[in-house]
């Protein structure tokens, strides 16, 4: 499968980005970094919030692409996925960060608290890998969208 | 669950929690149905889970799904070795109030991360049929989330648990160890 056949199977639409938004999405995302080290704050939300800063980067790629999810789609599991296509994500990455989003869903709707320091952690040094990844990956493959870079 | 070992009378009525003349009535009806074979061993007779029968993989698989999930799980768990102090199973599959779709919640106390936990019973999901949802607490942050009175952890103490690693005593002793987290 590629983003092409998402597109085709409707699962994406297609997305014109710009170098503003990729500046505010990485901007989201470095805040949430930053807030996911509050200290005080309770590990479901240090996590929820690392969670948040994975997801912004993961969209920032995707709308690069030129793609954003469709509408009423499993929307947070396609950005996700989407990361093998665009960054190149390996098999072990996605899966963690999925596993993140499930255990996201369990704390917010069902089981509040199962949530340790240590998978915050977890998923806080999982979102900084992932938006080191996104920012280098941009210069490549999307220079011309890549916050910092003169205008083409 | 382990179609390879064979069983005397005595051990399933110990494992099953079975009065013995029942179990002999309900072995010997298995047995004719072929669904296990009878061996014998000098006066002991074993009794065997037959996989040529027609129904082992059906029969397996429920068996699997349901009382069987603990020792599925446990078998997940154990590759990790003594990177797990303790492991229980919590929630509605402990309390025998388990729905058809219910999940499986976990809790592990060790120093394995969750991301390794995670892909330690990630794969069985298909199998069972369940989602399995991983909580883990280094040794450390579980002493002193249990000593602070976390509300979630609390809970969960004291409700009823399915020991997959570990026991009661084990847990109680990961939950009041008196020397400070570091040391751990």
């Amino acid at each position: 499968m590629t983003l092409e056949d998402w597109l085709r199977s409707g699962f994406l639409r297609t997305h014109c980005s710009s170098r503003q938004e990729i500046v505010e999405l990485f901007a989201i995302s470095d805040r949430d970094l930053a807030n996911c080290r509050t200290t005080g704050l309770d590990a479901e939300w240090r996590m929820a919030i690392a969670y948040n800063a994975a997801l912004q980067a993961a969209t920032a790629a995707l709308a690069a692409e030129g793609y954003r999810p469709a509408r009423g789609e499993s929307h947070h599991w396609r950005v996700i996925q989407s990361l093998a296509h665009t960054v190149g994500a390996d098999g072990d990455t996605v899966e963690q960060f999925d596993r993140f989003r499930k255990k996201r869903n369990l704390s917010a709707y069902e089981r509040s608290g199962a949530v340790s320091d240590q998978e915050a952690e977890e998923m806080r040094s999982l979102a900084e890998r992932l938006r080191e990844a996104v920012g280098q990956w941009i210069q490549t493959a999307h220079p011309e969208l890549a916050p910092g870079n003169a205008k083409a | 669950m382990h179609p390879d070992q064979r069983w005397y009378l005595r051990d399933i009525a110990r494992r099953t929690g079975c009065a013995l003349g029942n179990l002999r009535r309900e072995l010997s009806g298995l047995a004719e149905a072929e669904i296990v074979t009878t061996t014998r061993d000098g006066n002991r007779r074993y009794y065997q889970a037959n996989p040529a029968c027609p129904l082992f993989p059906e029969l397996a698989g429920l068996i699997r799904k349901t009382v069987g999930l603990a020792e599925v799980l446990r078998d997940a768990l154990v590759p990790l070795g003594d990177r797990v102090a303790a492991a229980f199973i919590y929630g509605s599959q402990a309390s025998q109030e388990a729905k058809a779709a219910s999940d499986v919640d976990l809790l592990v106390v060790g120093t394995a991360t969750f991301a390794e936990v995670a892909s330690a019973v990630g794969p069985l999901q298909e199998r069972l049929g369940r989602e399995i949802n991983p909580t883990v607490y280094p040794p450390g942050e579980f002493l002193r989330k249990a000593q602070e009175g976390h509300h979630f952890l609390r809970t969960v103490l004291k409700a009823r648990k399915l020991f997959l690693i570990g026991g009661e005593r084990d847990l109680r002793r990961l939950a009041e160890k008196r020397f400070p987290p570091d040391a751990l």
